[in-house]
């Protein structure tokens, strides 16, 4: 945005840049060994004011007011997604059109380029229904387990499960065949029996390279959403969301969506708990109340009250 | 034993598959069902009869009720702890997302300090802390996994990028950050780290009361020990040596510091060098580490060599007297130790082999 800055010669920004390139090298050129604790803490030192030197340098000539970080879309995830975000994270990228599963054309804007391109407006509506299936599960104290078992999307399968707290769980390498129809082996008779193991929710963000999980979710009976491509039957999971499944970006929008809802029905179900508790505190009080006027009563010479409270 | 059990499993099931056959049940979702009947479940037949009498016991005591029974039960369990549970190694994923975690809180804290990234002068100035990890045996026992090659990387690289961040950390003299980042790996140090970091270094040897050094020296099948001590040397020059030079004017000429060089002896068995090995070459090779070292006439020397013939005998004592000279002046560890005289020679005879004339000699080639 040159035309915003002020008439400078646009090499001044370069200057300083050159400038500190140069004090760099003086600096590497001039320190030898670092041999005493005094020698690394003038080390530090020097590299603190080059820091606030060059810091000072290249801001001049604009003013940065924004906080935004690469890493946030990842460690601070949209609650909800927009149209802009997916297309920007280019959700709307599917897979070859000659790969184009004939189940998935409801979903499939067009083709353009060879690739079919994924209609986003069914994919906003889609993304909010498994979100509003993700918040009543874990509503009601459900299980919720990720998969992405890539290695780019490991990372975000696991903090959308951090988000979940105890009810949260993530497969970022290989599903092991059986882990839910051969549980008794897999995880001994102790486990099975005293822990929860059939999960109530399977998300997977990238279904095709899962097939086992998913048929063993649909022979256990255990609900999935999964984030399908265009050459993916989207009739795979229960819940499919038409989207890019192979990057990473787009990963992050849906898991953080799913996963923030989630956290909202926990907080939900929290809440409900904390109000439960106050009522029941509330009917113990009363009844405890009622129960002493009635002895009273008892005690004075009417039976007929003291009657209504023999339980 | 197996019909007895088949028996009691039948026993069991009536009463069961009637309480099942009532449409008066409530729907459950069938993903809360258990098996409460364990005894039907898959892989029952490995339990053994204790198991089957215990487990019968407790469903016998267990009341029917008539609400759904199996909804209830699945909510009463609690969840998995590890959020890795369904991997099915969670014990090794926990750990993996542990020292992830500590690497990227290390990292932070680092750059914060403008310890990160290290240019290159300020990396060669780090102290060396070598580690030993724990082997991949020890590793299957805490993670209760089998610890592959890839696996057994995957924690490896981990630790070791912790290890440079614990370098640059104790070597800055930040201790709390050294402290926490120690800790973490501490539980990933092999218990043998000490005996495998000191292996190969040998103990010092001591001088005695005397100032002798004794050193075993070995070459083939010959093995020396030698005894060295320094020569005391007395005056410097008798008072009546003519001085040459003087004598013919020519003192003034050039000026040289005059080197007093003291004269030692070798006793091999109790025998003079010259009078032992007779052969120039077993001699040279006895002197060799001496004028390598330039400790040439400053040590007396006495050996006592048994087994081998010439060479193996002068291998041996110069092998002992290279680790004496190291033991009095362990500065010339540097020329002895590129001279490759402290190195104990493995060189052995080979031993014939069949089919062949001599160790390597073969038999001559017949066409036909």
């Amino acid at each position: 945005m040159y035309f915003l800055r002020p008439p400078l010669p646009v090499r001044s920004s370069q200057k300083s840049l050159q400038f500190s390139r140069h004090w760099c090298r003086r600096l590497s050129q001039a320190q030898g060994r670092l041999e005493t604790e005094d020698d690394w803490t003038n080390f530090q030192q020097t590299r603190t004011s080059l820091k606030t030197l060059t810091d000072a340098m290249s801001k001049y000539g604009s003013t940065q007011t924004s906080q935004w970080s690469l890493r946030d879309s990842l460690h601070k995830p949209a609650k909800d997604a927009t149209l802009s975000a997916l297309l920007a994270s280019g959700a709307h990228f599917g897979h070859a059109a000659s790969r184009m599963n004939p189940n998935f054309l409801p979903y499939a804007y067009g083709t353009r380029a060879g690739i079919t391109l994924i209609d986003l407006d069914h994919t906003l509506p889609l993304l909010r229904r498994a979100a509003k299936v993700v918040r009543a599960v874990a509503a009601n104290d459900g299980q919720i387990v990720f998969i992405g078992t890539r290695p780019d999307i490991r990372p975000v399968v696991q903090r959308a499960a951090q988000r979940l707290g105890p009810q949260g769980f993530h497969v970022g390498d290989r599903w092991l065949p059986g882990t839910l129809t051969n549980k008794w082996q897999m995880f001994g008779y102790e486990t099975v029996r005293s822990k929860r193991i059939v999960p109530d929710l399977v998300i997977l963000l990238n279904p095709i390279q899962n097939m086992n999980a998913i048929q063993e979710c649909a022979l256990s009976n255990v609900p999935t959403i999964g984030i399908v491509d265009s050459n993916v039957d989207p009739r795979i999971v229960m819940y499919p969301i038409p989207a890019n499944d192979e990057s990473p970006r787009t990963a992050e929008i849906i898991a953080g969506v799913l996963s923030i809802a989630a956290r909202e029905g926990i907080a939900i179900r929290e809440a409900e708990m904390q109000r439960m508790r106050l009522a029941v505190d509330t009917a113990w009080e009363d009844f405890e109340q009622m129960y002493e006027q009635a002895e009273q009563a008892t005690e004075d010479g009417h039976p007929s009250n003291a009657a209504s409270f023999d339980y | 034993m197996n019909i007895l059990r088949s028996q009691l499993c039948s026993v069991f099931r009536r009463p069961f598959h009637r309480q099942l056959a009532t449409t008066a049940r409530p729907f459950v979702p069938p993903a809360q069902l258990v098996f409460h009947d364990t005894l039907s479940a898959p892989g029952a037949k490995e339990l053994d009869d204790s198991t089957v009498e215990a487990l019968i016991d407790e469903a016998n005591k267990r009341e029917p009720k008539n609400d759904d029974l199996d909804s209830e039960d699945s909510r009463d369990k609690p969840h998995p702890d590890s959020p890795n549970f369904y991997t099915g190694r969670p014990s090794y994923y926990d750990n993996i997302v542990e020292l992830q975690n500590a690497i990227s809180r290390t990292r932070g804290t680092l750059q914060r300090l403008h310890l990160l990234p290290l240019p290159e002068f300020a990396r060669k100035s780090l102290k060396p802390m070598p580690t030993v990890w724990k082997t991949p045996e020890e590793m299957t026992t805490d993670f209760e996994t089998n610890m592959t090659i890839s696996r057994y990387r995957r924690i490896t690289v981990l630790l070791n990028e912790l290890n440079e961040y614990l370098r640059i950390a104790t070597t800055a003299g930040y201790a709390d950050v050294a402290d926490k980042i120690g800790s973490i790996i501490g539980m990933f140090e092999s218990g043998k780290k000490e005996a495998f970091l000191s292996r190969g270094i040998r103990k010092p040897v001591q001088l005695d009361q005397y100032g002798r050094s004794y050193t075993f020296g070995k070459r083939k099948t010959s093995a020396a020990r030698v005894w060295m001590i320094p020569v005391k040397s007395s005056s410097q020059g008798s008072s009546q040596d003519v001085n040459v030079e003087e004598a013919f004017g020519l003192s003034h000429a050039y000026k040289r510091a005059p080197v007093h060089v003291t004269v030692s002896t070798i006793l091999i068995n109790n025998i003079p060098i010259a009078e032992y090995f007779p052969q120039p070459a077993d001699r040279e090779r006895i002197v060799r580490p001496l004028k390598i070292a330039g400790v040439l006439g400053k040590y007396n020397v006495f050996t006592i060599v048994r087994g081998g013939g010439t060479t193996g005998q002068s291998g041996a004592i110069a092998h002992g007297i290279a680790k004496g000279i190291f033991a009095h002046e362990p500065e010339t560890g540097v020329v002895l130790k590129r001279a490759k005289l402290l190195r104990r020679d493995p060189r052995m005879v080979e031993r014939k082999k069949t089919g062949l004339a001599k160790a390597r000699k073969r038999y001559t080639w017949v066409k036909r």
